[in-house]
């Protein structure tokens, strides 16, 4: 069962334009499915992810409707069909 | 042919291979650096005068110093083999980044311009390349297009149908004709000579392909495919292409030539005003109905020439680069660079004959170095992080802090202060980073604590009379220096208060904001804390408190005069709670005396209610002499002087807020000048009054 990423507009630049990258087998977790998305695009890694593997501070990423910041981060599970979304956090100046 | 000498270069691996002759990584042992070496394949069975001319070609395109085309190093012959000693290009080929979606439009308007201004090179040196197609053109991972074997097609005759894309690796009719048969222009294939046209017609190909991933003329048999370049239109390119591109590739493969653009400088200006003009970043079908924000990037490029002027500004929302001449009077703004992104640091170099721009930018998105060899058109935007703490050290980057030039005598160094406070340097013009681990390891580096803007190693100085020597100033953490090239680092803080701690003169942790040298007389130092002006004498052995008269001894900012060692510019800020300019009123501090007294230089700065900030970065000084003076507020105003801060005039007004100004004067400059530049980029967006009417003289070098 595949899963859909969504891709924010300032970085589709780095997959090839696409704003939806669909990942075709079946990732256990938060962590397998963002690794398969900068196999296939890894220019979106560094904007993602600090180089220890941390999902930066301002990037939200949702599974479906729930912020995995809630649901155990890059250990979430990621249930069959899924839409991921990478979302630029409310904040700023 | 693994480890076999060509001429002085020792074959080390092959990693490549196609018709004209298979690529091998080698090692030039005379001038120790690695290249590319192509063996011309026997099997196309070259006479003695097919060998003579494509040698006679190769050197010829050897001559094409360009940062844009892969330069000829060499060509021989040893044994028979016909080889050719290149540069060696790392990245990808054009052809494998076009994806079936195809490119982003502003990807592909960045490349072309490049591909566009390589041409245009060759062209003015009677040069055609012949054989141009995505294959043959190399993205590097900062963003830097390469195009590869200019002018070698025409002396191997059909022998180079090496690049045959996708569904066409079968072509079989390969005719007398060079070039690679979807790429080549109707004219050639009717059997005339191939012309700079000809190379247009294949750039039209190579921006078709790049845009949407497929060729525009398709077929399954090489006749197929002739007959489509001889008749029929492509299909027309939709969003998210702009429409401006679809008219510039639909005018490269027009079918006569004459009806083509007649100079790839005309291409050149063609993208950079569609690049100019904006491109609103259309969504994918699938996005549409859905809420979105639409950006417009609209972004002017200065047109720079040699001898002119530049000023390089990092604001919290993005750069920008100010032109003028060495009158200094009138400014012509481009940007802004890196929309939303911060630019806390920025760097001219102009070592080894490039003019390179460099910019650190923090988003979001995290923390890259980036630089443009085009002063602005385009910029490097590395598919990963050049900059990045070693996985063991558990550490990210947050934010570039300082980009500072290693020694003239060492062109390809160039270190980075960083937050958290680190020190990286690289020794490849910035293909590659390492943290230097003497500072990172430091004992005292759990103990620095972060100030209001982090934990940031924010300045790096380098002795110019002792290359083992350099400091750097972290805020707080205080001064460091090492007498062995970066392997061991002391504190060197004696006598510099520290106002936020228990013990007032502790050996590290003060807050330094800013350290300055005087390239004449490096062992004296200048010194502006959170609270506190010194001078060391002595390389940085011993601090002397030196705030006789100011206003306040807090601020950011300090400048060292680039000829006159006893004279500092200072900003003072009221103190550490309001960290305004003192009363209200913009004031710059001069000392000509090393200290020992200071004069307030205020002609023409606001004096009433300028409740003005002048960051740590954001003040430089020129070469000219008398001395220009330039400095950005966080207010979003640029202030500058052409007579060494006598008198000061309004440059700019409504940026972001400025972190940081640096300047440059654009010497023996190459690429990206001249009259290539695009009509668009001509219109300034600012044009202030004159600076001042004094005279000005060329910079002393």
């Amino acid at each position: 069962m595949s899963v859909t990423f969504h891709i924010p507009g300032a970085l589709r630049e780095f997959t090839a334009g696409h704003s939806t990258v669909e990942i075709e087998h079946s990732p256990a977790t938060l962590a397998d499915a963002l690794s398969a998305l900068w196999t296939l695009y890894p220019g979106v890694r560094d904007r993602i992810a600090t180089e220890q593997g941390q999902v930066r501070e301002h990037i939200n990423i949702f599974i479906g409707d729930e912020n995995v910041r809630y649901t155990g981060g890059l250990a979430s599970p990621i249930p069959a069909r899924s839409e991921i979304s990478i979302v630029p956090a409310v904040s700023g100046g | 042919m693994i480890g076999q000498m060509l001429g002085h270069c020792r074959v080390v691996a092959k990693i490549g291979e196609g018709g004209m002759g298979i690529v091998y990584r080698a090692y030039d042992e005379v001038l120790h650096r690695d290249v590319a070496v192509k063996v011309v394949n026997k099997d196309l069975r070259l006479d003695s005068s097919a060998s003579q001319s494509l040698l006679h070609e190769a050197r010829a395109s050897s001559s094409l110093a360009h940062p844009n085309i892969c330069t000829v190093h060499e060509v021989g012959e040893t044994d028979g083999e016909l080889y050719i000693v290149m540069e060696l290009v790392e990245g990808k080929s054009l052809r494998a980044m076009s994806t079936d979606a195809g490119l982003p439009p502003e990807s592909v308007l960045r490349y072309g311009v490049q591909i566009a201004s390589a041409l245009a090179r060759a062209h003015d040196r009677g040069i055609v390349h012949r054989d141009l197609k995505t294959a043959n053109i190399v993205v590097t991972s900062h963003g830097l297009v390469k195009v590869l074997d200019f002018g070698l097609a025409k002396q191997v005759g059909g022998g180079i149908f090496e690049g045959t894309t996708r569904s066409f690796a079968t072509i079989q009719d390969a005719s007398s004709v060079s070039g690679t048969l979807p790429y080549m222009a109707p004219e050639i294939l009717r059997g005339d000579a191939a012309d700079y046209r000809s190379d247009l017609w294949a750039l039209g190909v190579v921006l078709y392909e790049a845009a949407s991933g497929r060729l525009p003329f398709g077929g399954r048999t090489g006749f197929e495919i002739s007959s489509a370049i001889m008749r029929e239109i492509p299909n027309p390119l939709g969003p998210p292409v702009p429409p401006g591109l679809w008219a510039i590739i639909q005018r490269c493969l027009t079918k006569e030539p004459i009806q083509r653009y007649q100079r790839a400088g005309e291409v050149q200006a063609a993208l950079e005003a569609v690049q100019s003009a904006g491109i609103a970043s259309t969504s994918p079908s699938a996005d549409r109905g859905a809420p979105r924000t639409t950006v417009l990037h609209s972004v002017r490029h200065a047109q720079v020439r040699k001898g002119d002027f530049l000023l390089l500004l990092g604001t919290t929302k993005g750069a920008f680069i100010l032109r003028s001449n060495a009158q200094r009077s009138r400014w012509e703004v481009g940007g802004p660079y890196f929309h939303g992104h911060s630019v806390y640091a920025m760097a001219f170099d102009n070592r080894g004959g490039r003019h390179r721009i460099w910019a650190s930018t923090a988003s979001y998105w995290g923390t890259l170095l980036r630089s443009s060899d085009d002063f602005g058109k385009s910029w490097t935007n590395p598919q990963q992080a050049t900059i990045r703490f070693p996985s063991d050290t558990g550490v990210s980057l947050k934010n570039i802090w300082q980009i500072a030039l290693g020694r003239p005598e060492e062109p390809n160094v160039l270190y980075c202060g960083v937050e958290p406070a680190a020190l990286f340097e690289t020794r490849d013009a910035g293909e590659t980073w390492s943290l230097l681990r003497g500072l990172f390891d430091h004992q005292h580096r759990p103990r620095w604590m972060p100030g209001n803007g982090g934990l940031a190693l924010h300045t790096i100085l380098l002795d110019p009379a002792d290359n083992q020597r350099m400091y750097v100033a972290i805020s707080a953490g205080g001064v460091y220096r090492t007498n062995d090239g970066g392997l061991t680092w002391t504190a060197q803080n004696q006598g510099i208060r520290a106002m936020t701690m228990p013990d007032k003169y502790p050996e590290f942790g003060q807050c330094v904001h800013k350290i300055a040298m005087h390239p004449a007389r490096p062992h004296r130092l200048f010194l502006q804390s959170h609270w506190g002006l010194y001078r060391s004498d002595n390389c940085a052995e011993n601090w002397l408190d030196i705030a006789n008269g100011v206003p306040s001894d807090f601020g950011f900012a300090m400048l060292a005069h680039p000829r006159n060692p006893d004279c500092v510019y200072i900003v003072p800020v009221e103190s550490d709670e309001f960290r305004c300019a003192c009363d209200g009123r913009l004031r710059v501090y001069r000392t000509r005396n090393g200290g020992v007294s200071w004069e307030p230089l205020m002609r023409g700065l606001p004096q009433k209610r300028a409740y003005e900030t002048v960051l740590r970065d954001a003040m430089t000084a020129d070469s000219f002499d008398p001395v220009g003076l330039y400095f950005g507020t966080r207010s979003g105003q640029l202030f500058g002087s052409r007579d060494e801060g006598r008198t000061w005039q309004k440059i700019l007004e409504g940026l972001p807020s400025v972190v940081c100004v640096r300047n440059a004067v654009v010497e023996g400059a190459s690429g990206g000048l001249g009259p290539t530049l695009p009509k668009a980029a001509t219109a300034s967006l600012h044009h202030t009054k004159s600076l001042s009417k004094s005279k000005t003289r060329r910079p002393k070098r």
